[in-house]
């Protein structure tokens, strides 16, 4: 079992290369259920184009005068890391947020295997099958990780009253696998250090089966150990033909767990390209200026003077 | 509260026509909040005699605050009435506005609640004379010696300490000679009756239910002694004073759980009060109108012309005064009634 | 890595005091304890300063500890004690509820004016529907005016500050006056008033109070059975025998002295004396008691209670309404899907919309809740007093939100307890009978309760600062 267990690593830039290098010795399995589509759609075949699982089309919202996200299109297959990047404030999380409900489009479409889906709110997107983690991980923080994990959906006894017992059974062994150290299941979360939270937040979002995982800087604040926990656990959800939005500052994990990256600036998208086909220096390009080099499809937002 | 609205509207329109008529003066009052069912008694008996001798009524609501209240009489300036009734709701903040009536050349009127200006008129009852009513009908009828229970109003109140003053001077003599032991004196906050139920409450456990007597401040507090007599089987043995004439409580006078309730008839006072208006319009001086006198019982001592009209302490015997005169239907006053109420036969 | 079911408890450390190793076995909520031993305290000390005024049989000689003050102090917190309860949860939600006294006044104002001036005249006085049709009005406004507010507050994103201020200024001095012409209810119907525990037939008597007891006392057994195998099923640690003893004991003996307390309560003599004499019962001839101390009948003569006649009243109607309001409460708080997302809307309202909880319909929820609770605490205070009247429930939303507060509810949100706010609006009752029965003057009991309550949020404080 991985020894470097430091719970709480806020600067993450430094400890990060090492870690994602790091082999962890034991690959959790994550799912004790198994998913429906598991194997449905091998990633390789990701570059002969089918229907993707998900498509958000010239998705716009602004608040008050700034528009947040401008005309983003983009897509995500079965089996498919899609790495969100952009500045401060480019606007992925909100983009990300009007796929999980949390705020209402102002124009642009969705569409879930080709078809068109209405999503008004957090409850429409958890039946479609779309799990979060929030960049502010949107937990209860009043309540222990076993309430949180299990917010919306309780479990309940045969008496329709909550069955604590079992979700903190259930928590414990979900907990056990991302944060072995973890032993604080009777305390509110806002007891816990960041990382643990996160633990919690990303506990809740591969719990329930999702066909489509967001996840916003998912280990922002997660120890060596834990991002590697978290690394493997993308790469098998990713196995298991779960679609994955993942949004990160860090291009080296961006480049090892993602297929494809989408970069956005200024709410608007500058292209989209597939990992092999890019380097780091033309993602940091079309991060900070913009420029969208060729091995990408520009977007929008690209420059006009961009190849 | 549609009724007066109406009559609000009804006022402002014939504002306009009384401006033309000649002669014709105005009446208006300012009342300090229409929450009371009283108050609308007092209205309509102003009413009735202010258009029966031809001038008009006008009125506003200040809805139990002293703010809305001083805008209110600025308003009623405006309108160029002869005489302001005013019913205040805080007598130290009004007196202002009445001088800005006197400045207006206007008559004012302290309706019910006074104030110490000494240019208004003072009407109302004989509010010491209500406290020693109380007394002396608990003497009269009730107890004169044993262990009093005082139940007083809300301690905020002027009137509390007023009544409890009347209260005492009756008293006096048999507390001296030790007749009357004062066991339990307790103010209640806001004159609730669940509060008195809880003051009588403790009371009846601190002296293990020896109480002989109850002097309550009002009728409804009166509700709240009787409530916890009854609780202890004492309702009807421990007389209970009362004050209000509320129906409620003249039908416990008809049952026998409460002694007497202390009518103020506000049909009288308002009756009273109208006339004198009229009177004033007539340009009969205040000083000479009828049955005025001086009074300086009030905080600050000002020497104020006033008109102190003394109340009706309703009890078994009289209870028709108050069915007779239209305040209580018979069945409300008499349901549950005792065999020797005569009033109920 | 060790097991992940084997300990539900945290781990014991070899450093831990016995005291703390109590508490974590127990997982006795010590916030709960300190409160009980503050009103212990208050009760004690009333006890002892009024037997320097009045020999009585208190537990120190005084007035306070007597079967007849703790009685009638148990009747007085129940309507505070009812509303309290719901209170807790609004403001668990991040709400107020500013207008729960005013809504106390128009219910009490409806159901009075249903039953003397509606259902009396048509059905006849004392029909035995009347009761029950009142009841159900009185619940029917409290829920819809609840609703109203919470409406107002979720959907037109109208702070329920604001919504519940124009409901404290709108619903008694307006509506309720408005229906009944701000005159005085009364007397309301005789079943009705069974609701308030004013009379003898709203007793429920020994035996009755006994077998209440006895089934709470199986309830407890049966929890804690309940609770040891659910850690079985998954394997949690159990916790020790002599813990699950200890809560059992505790259970037993709040349940039985209470029920103890009652039940030595003897009816008053007089009412002894109506009964005997309406039931024909012949009161023995007794002893006339020297101490004078009024508590039995014996013919016409006040007598030592074991000489004479003697009923107890044991647990009013309108405090086992409010335990099993605080029951019904505490499990929908603490058991059920509901009180789960009301703390957690309480803990982030974001992160509780995200998880797909329809606030806005919580938030509703939690108002006609209140509006209930409301409901109910006005049936308890008006049957209690045997009339509605305009001011009936005045200032209590004061009183309900101080019961609240100073049980530990937290005005942040997301914190607080039912039991709490019920022992909190009984520690408030308790000091403000207390001087009463002491006839102390009483600007000091506004004085004594107003510095009580910040006191006890301050007390409160460290508290919670010390126990992180
Ligand atoms: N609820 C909101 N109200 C107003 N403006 C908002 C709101 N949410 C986001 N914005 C604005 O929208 C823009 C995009 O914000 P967003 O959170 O999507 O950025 P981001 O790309 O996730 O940035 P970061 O990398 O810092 O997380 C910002 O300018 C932000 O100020
Ligand atoms: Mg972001």
């Amino acid at each position: 079992m991985a020894k470097s267990a430091k719970k709480s690593v806020p600067a993450r830039k430094a400890l990060r290369k090492p870690a994602s290098a790091a082999k962890v010795a034991k690959v959790p399995e994550v799912h004790d259920t198994p998913s429906a589509v598991v194997g449905a759609q091998p990633h390789k075949n990701l570059r002969e184009r089918g229907t993707p699982l998900i498509e958000m089309r010239d998705i716009s919202i602004a608040f008050g005068g700034i528009k947040a996200v401008d005309h983003a299109t983009v897509d995500l297959y079965p089996g498919e890391v899609v790495g969100l990047l952009g500045h401060n404030g480019a606007g992925k999380s909100t983009l990300i947020k009007v796929l999980s409900g949390a705020y209402k489009r102002d124009a642009g479409q969705i569409f879930i295997n080709g078809d068109e889906v209405n999503i008004d709110n957090p409850r429409d997107a958890k039946a479609l099958g779309i799990e979060t983690i929030y960049q502010t991980l949107a937990l209860a923080d009043n309540v222990d990780a076993a309430a949180n994990l299990y917010l919306g959906r309780e479990l309940k006894t045969s008496f329709g009253t909550l069955d604590d017992v079992a979700m903190e059974a259930e928590c414990r062994k979900v907990m056990h696998r991302l944060n072995p150290n973890f032993r604080r299941f009777k305390e509110p979360v806002s007891k816990l250090s960041g990382g643990q939270r996160q633990s919690v937040a990303i506990a809740r979002a591969i719990h329930f089966n999702a066909r489509i995982l967001i996840m916003d800087e998912p280990t922002a604040a997660l120890g060596p150990a834990e991002t590697a926990q978290v690394g493997e656990l993308i790469k098998q959800l990713k196995a298991e033909g779960i679609g994955i939005f993942l949004i990160s500052h860090d291009l080296h994990d961006v480049f090892d767990l993602a297929d494809r990256v989408a970069v956005m600036k200024n709410g608007k998208v500058v292209g989209t390209a597939h990992t092999s086909d890019v380097s780091h220096d033309d993602v940091l390009g079309m991060i900070i200026a913009g420029k969208c080099p060729p091995g990408a499809i520009p977007g929008p937002g690209a420059m006009r003077d961009a190849a | 509260m549609k009724r007066t609205l109406m009559t609000m509207m009804a006022g402002a329109l014939m504002l306009g026509v009384s401006a033309v008529a000649a002669n014709a003066g105005t009446v208006a009052v300012s009342w300090k909040t229409f929450q009371e069912e009283r108050w609308k008694t007092d209205e309509a008996a102003i009413k009735e005699v202010v258009e029966a001798a031809g001038h008009t009524y006008v009125s506003t609501d200040a809805q139990g605050s002293a703010q809305k209240q001083a805008a209110d009489i600025e308003g009623l300036i405006a309108q160029k009435p002869d005489v302001i009734l005013v019913v205040a709701f805080d007598s130290d903040a009004i007196l202002p506005s009445i001088q800005k009536i006197t400045d207006a050349g206007i008559k004012s009127i302290a309706y019910d609640v006074q104030f110490e200006d000494p240019n208004a008129l003072y009407i109302t009852f004989d509010n010491v004379g209500v406290g020693r009513l109380m007394a002396k009908t608990m003497l009269e009828k009730g107890k004169t010696e044993g262990n009093f229970a005082f139940i007083k109003g809300d301690k905020g109140d002027p009137n509390a300490t007023f009544l409890f003053q009347g209260i005492m001077e009756v008293l006096k003599e048999n507390i001296d000679a030790g007749k009357i032991k004062n066991v339990c004196e307790t103010f209640t906050d806001g004159w609730k009756p669940d509060n008195a139920q809880k003051n009588m409450e403790q009371c009846l456990t601190s002296q293990n239910n020896k109480i002989d007597a109850v002097v309550s401040e009002n009728d409804g507090m009166a509700g709240g002694v009787v409530a916890a007599l009854e609780a202890q089987g004492l309702a009807g043995s421990v007389p209970v004073t009362g004050q209000d004439g509320d129906k409620a409580a003249l039908n416990r006078v008809a049952k026998g759980t409460q002694l007497v309730s202390v009518w103020k008839d506000s049909r009288v006072l308002g009756k009273k009060a109208a006339e004198a208006a009229v009177a004033m319009i007539g340009g009969t001086a205040m000083d000479k109108l009828e049955g005025v006198a001086k009074f300086n019982g009030g905080k600050k001592g000002v020497e104020m012309n006033s008109i102190l009209i003394p109340p009706n302490p309703i009890t078994k015997a009289n209870l028709g005064d108050v069915i007779s005169a239209g305040w209580i239907s018979k069945e409300e006053a008499c349901a549950g009634a005792q065999a020797d109420v005569e009033a109920c036969k | 890595m060790s097991d992940p079911n084997t300990s539900s408890l945290n781990p014991a450390t070899a450093s831990e005091s016995a005291v703390t190793r109590f508490f974590r076995a127990t997982e006795i909520d010590t916030r709960m304890l300190g409160m009980v031993a503050a009103i212990i305290v208050v009760w004690c000390v009333f006890d002892i300063w009024t037997s320097f005024r009045i020999n009585d049989e208190g537990l120190f000689g005084g007035l306070f500890l007597t079967p007849r003050n703790l009685w009638t102090l148990l009747v007085q917190t129940s309507p505070i004690a009812i509303m309290a309860t719901g209170m807790v949860l609004i403001i668990i939600m991040r709400q107020i509820d500013l207008s729960v006294g005013a809504m106390l006044t128009l219910i009490a104002t409806v159901a009075a004016v249903l039953q003397v001036q509606h259902l009396a005249p048509a059905l006849g006085v004392g029909h035995w529907s009347i009761w029950i049709i009142a009841v159900l009005a009185a619940i029917a406004v409290g829920v819809l005016v609840g609703a109203l507010n919470g409406y107002l507050t979720a959907y037109l994103a109208i702070p329920s500050f604001v919504v519940t201020l124009g409901g404290l200024i709108a619903y008694s001095k307006g509506v309720a006056f408005y229906i009944s012409e701000g005159v005085t209810i009364a007397p309301l119907d005789s079943t009705f008033k069974l609701l308030g525990g004013n009379v003898p037939s709203a007793w429920m008597g020994p035996q009755w109070s006994w077998g209440i007891a006895l089934v709470a006392c199986v309830l407890i057994v049966l929890g804690i059975m309940r609770g040891r195998q659910e850690r079985k099923r998954v394997k949690f640690a159990l916790r020790p025998l002599w813990a699950e003893a200890v809560l059992v004991g505790l259970g037993f003996i709040a349940v039985l002295g209470a029920t103890y307390v009652v039940n030595s309560y003897p009816w008053p003599p007089k009412l002894i004396e109506q009964y005997a004499l309406a039931n024909n019962v012949t009161i023995p001839p007794g002893v006339e008691d020297k101490a004078g101390k009024a508590v039995c009948m014996a013919a016409d003569k006040v007598v030592r209670c074991t000489d004479g006649l003697i009923y107890y009243t044991g647990y009013a109607i309108p405090v086992l309404i409010t335990l099993a309001v605080g029951l019904a409460m505490t499990f929908l708080a603490t058991r059920t899907q509901f009180g789960r997302y009301v703390y957690a809307i309480g803990g982030n309202p974001e992160a509780a919309e995200l998880a797909g909880i329809n606030t806005k319909a919580m938030t509703v929820k939690v108002f006609a809740l209140m509006g209930l609770l409301a409901a109910i605490s006005a049936m308890v205070a008006s049957a209690r007093l045997d009339a509605a009247t305009v001011s009936l429930g005045d200032l209590n939303e004061l009183y309900v939100i101080a019961a609240a507060v100073i049980g530990g509810t937290s005005l942040a949100g997301g914190i607080g307890t039912i039991y709490g706010a019920m022992l909190g609006a009984l520690l408030m009752q308790s000091i403000s009978s207390g001087m009463l029965l002491l006839n102390l003057p009483s600007p000091w009991q506004n004085i004594v309760v107003g510095s009580f309550l910040v006191i006890a949020v301050f007390v409160d404080q460290i508290y919670r600062r010390r126990v992180k």
